[in-house]
């Protein structure tokens, strides 16, 4: 097979900010009608080399050629007069607009020669691309607000599409979507390759980039790492290439030996949520727990620590009951949790990193009603330390931090604390591979120094790496608990989907 | 080939939680028009003359003034997205109407003809406009506080011009907007529906006006769309400068002069445009809707002083009206985002 033509050719680019290197001479090379994934950490440069593809950002060295023609320079509006267009990870539409206006926005079909707008042609143009596209119907009158986020990402797709674009960038288009919608993504992303659209994919899921792409760049510290070819791809492969280390490190599980019950619940039950669950952590333990929305597990971390109220049943902490629906009292007890929300619920974003530290513990730095200063920071640096937060200073707002770092400094909130029992919701979603190892062997340290750890993730080669026990909930029971060595991860989301529903419901 | 499987995934019909989100504006809105109808009824029955041609012509002559500053905020609010805390609002409409008539008046007391003066109240109103654009679009204020501080500036302007007196203003245009048409109908009340079915033309019809909507809702969408959003958003505040200018005109007509006291339309105005909010199937700020809550306000405000109610009171009712209507449109619209 003859090479196919480079449409887009970065060579040596390199990009400083402020005297640090954010790009040290990489190249993107992307043949015509491929799909192309782009891979990294957080921080490796993928966010500036695409920024410097939109001509966002200008380049301290480098060339540039694109469809073979060199540019000394890009701007965004060269860019689009290329053909190359970009799909946000944030969906980057007007909840109030109707499905034709938000698809037409900035280029609505007009009655020729006036400003008003042809509504009856918008709706007709509507409804033949979305025919064309995805074989779908949206009714007219749908407010962008009432459509689900996988009927958003076509909208937005669907704009895209109405320049007829010669290259498509999706940046982590999958990260609201559920695997049903990923592949009907999928399909649509390949069947605009075969119809000569060039892609360009950006996505922490490695998986997906090993099913989707045809070539791969794998950027580390601002430099290309490798790129491979679809036969030479792996998502193990790839986690090994950005950050260099074997996968095997990834889930440092230790043997911990486990003491008393520090938790248990017996048949809890939350009318609606779940029904009769049971349930026993003790020291040392690390308890997996995962269920799809729905299956009420998100609800009975919620519970444990006192954001809603049970029904019935008990939880005890420690041998004592504990008062529901009371997060003091849970706290009191020593429960702690880190929400999967951070930015809304864990994290006062505009405190700073020591202020954030403290938080939930400044009861014990207190005296006399005032905040011991230097024992507070004294906490705070030893627990940026322990942490590994990268950070410029303790007194850095904690926004300014990355998605992990700012996960890191959620968990040294409880650490701060002294809990005894660590309720951990999604802990990693969002953050990049070198972070979350260290968030895998900080749970790991909680666990060696006696607390008790539930881990509520649906990233299920997670759960089965770290977890002594995983609890599947469905529809608002728990339907199995299993040791890790003896299940997979296929079997797990074949359970919580309800796939094997008919051998659980026929007892 | 599009294949099956795209329209089983996506083509998903509106969930119940969907519905239910459309049911609550729908209830909201058509509770506000049975609140409107009901209010009517009571002040028919014990106001002795509220339903006299000159009282309703009395009703829509008010409503005139303040619908078409409610006009102007609805504007502000359309380009600069409804939360009125960190969106857009416009306090200076009042004072700037209450400069724009002073203006007026100075220019027909300095001998000058209806045309000379409508120029300048109107570039008046610009001209303040202008001063809000540059302090929200160029300097960055929030709209709040930017529009606090020119309505000081612009009321101390008033007050330098007029001296703090009534300046008595009559000439043919003034006359012919005070007078009735034949069949008794206020020309204030036809200046009303004109203009503002000029705007609804303009913000309802056009893509212009599709686009404000976009800048003020969501304006990182309205930039990846390629829209110059400060351009829209300047623009806003100069229409909503143009309608405090033309309302200035309005009130010299139905007051014969410049009067002070113009900071007192302040409220009813923020109480109409934000009550408008309401009357729209998206809960956002449309020109229909405010003109129908100026009437609505109007009655409200005409039936309190037939019932002789304390003015007083009727402010606090405003007050009631805001807290209720914001936080109704607030609640509804946080489910949305979800």
């Amino acid at each position: 097979m003859a090479a196919a033509a480079e449409i887009i050719h970065l060579q040596g680019i390199t990009k400083w900010f402020g005297g640090v290197f954010a790009l040290d001479a990489a190249d993107l090379t992307v043949d015509a009608g491929s799909i192309h994934g782009l891979v990294g950490q957080n921080g490796a440069g993928k966010s500036t080399l695409i920024k410097v593809l939109a001509g966002q950002h200008d380049v301290d060295g480098g060339r540039i050629a694109i469809n073979g023609v060199e540019y000394p320079r890009l701007t965004p509006h060269l860019v689009e007069s290329l053909g190359i267009r970009f799909i946000h990870q944030d969906r980057l539409l007007v909840p109030i607009h109707t499905v034709g206006e938000a698809l037409f926005l900035g280029r609505e079909p007009r009655f020729a020669g006036t400003p008003f707008i042809n509504r009856s042609a918008m709706r007709r143009q509507a409804d033949a691309i979305l025919q064309r596209y995805f074989g779908i119907a949206l009714p007219h009158d749908a407010l962008i607000s009432d459509l689900s986020t996988a009927q958003k990402q076509i909208i937005q797709i669907t704009r895209a599409l109405l320049d007829q674009p010669k290259v498509l960038v999706f940046d982590e288009p999958t990260a609201a979507l559920v695997r049903r919608e990923v592949d009907t993504l999928f399909r649509l992303i390949r069947r605009l390759r075969d119809e000569g659209v060039t892609v360009i994919y950006i996505s922490h899921y490695l998986g997906e980039i090993e099913e989707l792409c045809d070539t791969v760049t794998v950027l580390r510290n601002g430099k290309v790492a490798a790129r491979l070819a679809r036969t030479e791809t792996s998502a193990a492969g790839l986690a090994r290439l950005m950050v260099a280390l074997d996968l095997e490190e990834l889930y440092p599980k230790r043997a911990i030996a486990l003491g008393a019950e520090v938790l248990s619940v017996d048949r809890l039950t939350l009318s609606g949520k779940y029904q009769d669950v049971s349930l026993s952590l003790k020291r040392g333990e690390i308890l997996g727990l995962t269920g799809l929305l729905g299956s009420g597990a998100k609800e009975l971390v919620r519970t444990l620590f006192g954001l809603e109220g049970a029904d019935s049943g008990e939880i005890r902490v420690k041998g004592q009951a504990l008062k529901q629906g009371s997060v003091t009292g849970a706290v009191a007890a020593g429960v702690a949790l880190v929400p999967e929300d951070r930015r809304r619920h864990g994290l006062s974003l505009d405190l700073t990193v020591r202020e954030n530290t403290t938080l939930a513990s400044l009861a014990r730095l207190t005296r006399l009603g005032l905040v011991q200063r230097r024992a507070e920071a004294a906490e705070a640096a030893g627990l940026i330390t322990r942490l590994q937060v990268k950070t410029s200073s303790a007194e850095a707002l904690v926004r300014t931090l990355s998605g992990g770092n700012q996960q890191k400094v959620a968990l040294a909130k409880w650490l701060s604390c002294q809990s005894e029992i660590y309720l951990l919701d999604e802990p990693t979603v969002g953050v990049d591979i070198a972070a979350k190892i260290e968030i895998y062997t900080l749970i790991g340290d909680l666990a060696e120094r006696g607390a008790g750890v539930l881990i509520l993730s649906s990233d299920l080669p997670e759960l089965l790496g770290l977890a002594d026990r995983v609890l599947v909930m469905f529809r608002g029971r728990i339907i199995a608990s299993h040791l890790p060595k003896d299940t997979t991860p296929d079997a797990l989301l074949a359970e919580a989907t309800g796939s094997n529903e008919v051998l659980h419901h026929a007892e | 080939m599009p294949s099956e499987t795209f329209a089983e995934d996506f083509a998903a019909p509106p969930t119940p939680t969907a519905r239910r989100r459309r049911l609550a504006p729908f209830l909201l809105r058509y509770g506000a028009l049975a609140v409107f109808a009901l209010i009517f009824v009571t002040f028919a029955i014990t106001a002795p003359y509220f339903l006299s041609t000159y009282n309703i012509g009395n009703i829509i002559g008010q409503s005139a003034i303040a619908g078409v500053l409610a006009v102007g905020l609805t504007l502000v609010m359309i380009g600069s997205g409804g939360n009125v805390v960190s969106g857009g609002i416009d306090l200076s409409l009042a004072a700037n109407m209450g400069l724009s008539a002073a203006v007026f008046a100075s220019l027909v007391q300095a001998g000058q003809p209806d045309a000379v003066a409508v120029l300048g109240a109107l570039v008046t109103g610009l001209a303040v406009g202008a001063v809000n654009a540059v302090a929200v679009v160029a300097l960055r204020i929030v709209p709040l506080l930017a529009t606090l501080a020119v309505m000081n500036i612009v009321a101390g302007l008033e007050l330098v011009l007029t001296g703090n007196t009534v300046i008595p203003a009559s000439t043919p245009l003034l006359q012919f907007l005070s007078s009735n048409l034949p069949g008794g109908v206020p020309v204030l009340a036809l200046v009303l529906i004109a203009f503002t079915a000029v705007l609804a033309v303009i913000i309802h019809l056009t893509a212009p006006g599709l686009r404000l909507y976009a800048v003020g809702e969501f304006p990182e969408a309205a930039r990846a769309a390629g829209l110059p959003v400060r351009a829209y958003v300047a623009a806003s505040f100069l229409g909503s400068g143009f309608c405090g200018g033309l309302a200035g005109i309005l009130s010299v007509a139905y007051l014969s002069g410049s009067t002070s006291g113009s900071g007192e339309m302040l409220l009813p105005v923020v109480v109409t445009a934000l009550l408008g909010v309401v009357f729209s199937r998206r809960l956002v700020p449309t020109i229909g809707g405010t003109v129908l809550s100026a009437l609505f306000v109007g009655v409200l405000l005409n039936g309190f002083q037939l019932l002789n109610i304390s003015s007083v009171l009727v402010n606090g009712v405003q007050g009631l009206l805001i807290l209720l209507v914001v936080s109704a449109t607030t609640i509804l619209r946080q489910k949305d985002s979800r």
